[in-house]
């Protein structure tokens, strides 16, 4: 299990992560979403122990894991910026990660690299930017640690190449219960591929939270209600659905017509709307995306607002 | 033959469990047929094998399949209750549609006692 325990992490004067508290369960995979800046590299970088934190704690299985080797060889990491051994071969990386993963297995990293065809004796730097992806998953795979961090996970490799990843992990998942924690900009692909997802926003944490039970919690509504006494259209604000036990996230008026994305299961807002007799009430989930927007607009990250509209 | 949705607004775990449903009620899996394992299933839609853990449990839990320990799930003996109580589910958020957008009562029974006569007589709708 991976904890991060009221972590802070600054660089200068600079706050990247401002008290996070996170927990990740053995065998998941967990998704890190977040704005641009959120702090979601900087906390793969403490959990791979090329950070120190400032003060909290940041565990694998128990342990610190700065300075630890024991713990760094749980983990492996897959940076976004590629592999940097350029004028080594395949082979030579291999090499090179397997003094440091006493788990490494000879056999499995031949059966990944032979599904996927990489040349053996080639310079990684004459690979293009999709092979060098696969050569380090195939290597970090083979190292067979308890946990692997992907920072931005499928980033150059084609469609065909994210299904056999997504296949390898499947594989490793179910064979030793791997723990693989995914930082990702694409919503589409943390759905697919995490059961668990955490969104990060300035520094901290604004959910934690099982993918599917998510999806069930934040709803679209669309609603009517019927006219005053006098013909004038019925007039709430946010304040009176709000006031009910619902955390209303985004609220919006046209005419008799109300938009609303609030956060409850479809039993409470069915039961704060029925008081004022919709005439109209229809809801349906949100997805990731729509979920990860309407989160951050309450905490100011307004799309609206920065595109000067 | 499973088809999931890896766009839709409907959670995936929901979505394996009403797949399977479906594809008993329609006579697809009888009982005693095997599902593919979770990894099986996991590789081939591209999905989270802990997400279709889940959703196999689940049907474990309402009776739907069964499993044998060392060689996978099978469909359990169809409980008409079971079926009964997912088209019932249907059609209760189908009148709530209807409820939402104002629909008479008295329309909802009328189409009712329709599709009842027509039933009876063998007709199509």
């Amino acid at each position: 299990m991976i904890e991060l325990k009221n972590t802070v992490k600054k660089f200068d004067s600079y706050t990247a992560l401002n008290g996070v508290d996170l927990k990740i369960e053995k065998g998941t995979a967990f998704g890190l979403l977040g704005s641009n800046g959120a702090g979601k590299s900087t906390i793969l970088r403490l959990l791979s122990g090329i950070y120190k934190q400032e003060s909290g704690e940041v565990l694998i299985d128990g342990q610190p894991v700065y300075d630890n080797i024991a713990a760094k060889q749980k983990v492996f990491f897959i940076n976004d910026e590629t592999v940097q051994f350029g004028s080594f071969t395949l082979k030579g990386l291999k090499n090179y990660y397997k003094t440091y993963y006493p788990n490494f297995s000879e056999e499995l990293f031949e059966s990944l690299r032979k599904r996927i065809n990489l040349p053996l004796n080639k310079k990684i730097n004459t690979f293009s930017k999709g092979m060098k992806r696969q050569a380090i998953v195939i290597i970090a795979l083979a190292c067979r640690t308890d946990y692997l961090l992907l920072d931005e996970a499928f980033d150059g490799l084609d469609p065909t190449m994210r299904i056999i990843v997504k296949k390898m992990l499947v594989d490793a998942m179910l064979d030793r219960q791997l723990t693989t924690i995914i930082s990702s900009h694409n919503l589409k692909e943390i759905n697919e591929v995490c059961d668990t997802a955490a969104l990060l926003h300035n520094g901290k944490i604004v959910f934690s939270r099982e993918i599917d039970s998510l999806k069930g919690e934040v709803h679209k509504i669309q609603a009517v209600f019927p006219q005053n006494a006098d013909g004038s259209p019925a007039d709430f604000t946010q304040e009176d659905f709000a006031s009910t036990g619902l955390k209303i996230l985004h609220f919006e008026r046209s005419q008799s017509i109300y938009y609303i994305i609030a956060k409850g299961d479809e039993d409470t807002v069915r039961a704060a709307f029925a008081p004022k007799e919709p005439l109209l009430l229809e809801m349906i989930p949100l997805t990731l995306e729509e979920i990860f927007i309407y989160e951050l607009e309450v905490l100011g990250y307004d799309s609206n607002d920065i595109s000067g509209n | 033959m499973f088809s999931i949705d890896l766009t839709s607004r409907t959670p995936i775990y929901e979505q394996i469990y009403e797949n399977i449903i479906g594809l008993i009620v329609k006579g697809r899996l009888a009982e005693n047929d095997q599902l593919p394992s979770v990894r099986a299933f996991a590789k081939d839609a591209g999905v989270n094998p802990n997400t279709v853990a889940k959703a196999y449990q689940e049907l474990e839990r309402t009776g739907i399949i069964y499993s044998v320990p060392g060689r996978g799930s099978f469909i359990a003996k169809p409980d008409s209750t079971v079926f009964q109580g997912a088209v019932l589910a249907d059609f209760d958020s189908a009148a709530l549609a209807c409820a939402d957008r104002g629909i008479d009562k008295q329309v909802l029974t009328e189409h009712l006692d329709n599709i009842y006569t027509k039933h009876g007589k063998g007709e199509q709708l």
